[in-house]
């Protein structure tokens, strides 16, 4: 239940690089596999942190991104399809380093300017 | 318009971490961040880890509640250095939180800080406090399938525990299963099995702590020459 912690986190964000008068109308995140991040709680937070704000009614865009893992026994890049096994393909080792799927990144903001 | 960004959102979390760290390393601190299910025994084995370590090791502990005391006062019994952060309803301890429990703290005077995450198994774990190594601890009543449902604890952890193993005769558990779902997972992560109640097992989790506690001294004098 950390969505709160991450919106709030994000909003801060956004503000930051939101340039004076423009107004936000969508913005886009990835979200890693692994966050057991719920959507639908993530966009119940940004609405809620928005009201009443310059940013209320501007969608959040969420991009959920696959594991990816590099083995540390053999080297071999996979993806697990079951974030619970992380058996490499080639060599059987459970040593994964994790290339991609955790963490949250905003990536781009749509905003308009006024004339 | 669009503006690109492709910035991390916990970036300001994972700034002030890294500071925390920065701070414990030039201290010579060694940093713990406990991280299990409520209930699962976090503070039991603090309590029983401090009172094995009293006189040799300066230990401070934090310890995340949602909102009462009570963790604090049942660890100040044994430790001089125990600060309580009330994460007000919150689900995971923060980088910041961590960093004003510092302040509260004898941070130079110490060799190890212990940080007792909020009770969750999924939160915690995204946020960098500055630790040195994260411990996941799981027990016996929670079931066998922890592992499997709470996968990157068993990632990110440098060690796993199992506690409350007195209670295997008294509950289903398949040892079995757990070993082999966290074998998927990880065949490299150390796992201790013990009960913070009668100690069984409890002085090789005690060795490990003081094992880490040379270890990451030694990583740290190596990164820097
Ligand atoms: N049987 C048994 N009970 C334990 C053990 N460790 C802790 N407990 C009990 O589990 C309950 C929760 O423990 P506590 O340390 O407060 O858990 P925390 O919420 O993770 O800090 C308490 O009633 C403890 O006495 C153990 O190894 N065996
Ligand atoms: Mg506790
Ligand atoms: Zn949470
Ligand atoms: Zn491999």
């Amino acid at each position: 239940m950390h969505e709160g912690a991450i919106a709030e986190a994000l909003l801060e964000q956004v503000r930051s690089f939101l340039p004076d008068q423009a107004v936000l109308r969508e913005v886009h995140i990835d979200v890693g596999r692994l966050e057991h991040l719920e959507e639908m709680v993530l966009q119940t937070f940004w609405a809620a942190l928005t009201k009443g704000t310059g940013e209320e009614g501007s969608l959040l865009s969420v991009n959920v991104i696959a594991l990816q893992v590099r083995c540390r026994g053999c080297g071999m890049e996979y993806e697990p399809e079951d974030p619970a096994i992380m058996l490499c393909p080639q060599c059987g080792a459970a040593r994964p380093e994790i290339l991609q799927g955790s963490g949250v990144v905003l990536r781009r903001m749509e905003v308009e300017q006024p004339d | 318009m669009d503006i690109p960004v492709v910035e991390n959102v916990l970036k300001l979390n994972d700034e002030i971490a890294a500071e925390n760290r920065r701070r414990l390393g030039e201290a010579g601190v060694v940093c713990l961040n406990l991280v299990g299910s409520p209930g699962s025994g976090k503070t039991t084995l603090l309590e029983k880890t401090l009172d094995s370590l009293r006189g040799e090791l300066r230990i401070g502990i934090i310890t995340g509640d949602i909102a009462t005391t009570r963790d604090a006062e049942r660890l100040a019994r044994f430790c001089d250095h125990v600060t309580q952060i009330n994460t007000g309803g919150g689900c995971h301890l923060d980088a910041n939180q961590v960093k004003q429990g510092m302040n509260n703290l004898p941070v130079e005077d110490l060799d190890l800080l212990i940080i007792e995450n909020v009770g969750n198994l999924i939160c915690p774990v995204g946020f960098d406090l500055g630790q040195d190594a994260k411990i996941g601890l799981f027990s016996v009543p929670e079931g066998e399938d922890k592992p499997a449902k709470h996968p990157r604890v068993v990632l990110e952890s440098a060690l796993l525990l199992l506690n409350k193993i007195d209670l295997l005769p008294h509950v289903p558990f398949s040892m079995d299963v757990f070993e082999s779902d966290l074998r998927k997972l990880r065949d490299d992560v150390p796992v201790l099995k013990l009960s913070a109640v009668t100690g069984e097992g409890l002085d090789a989790w005690v060795d490990w702590v003081r094992q880490s506690s040379t270890t990451v001294k030694r990583d740290r004098a190596a990164a820097t020459t």
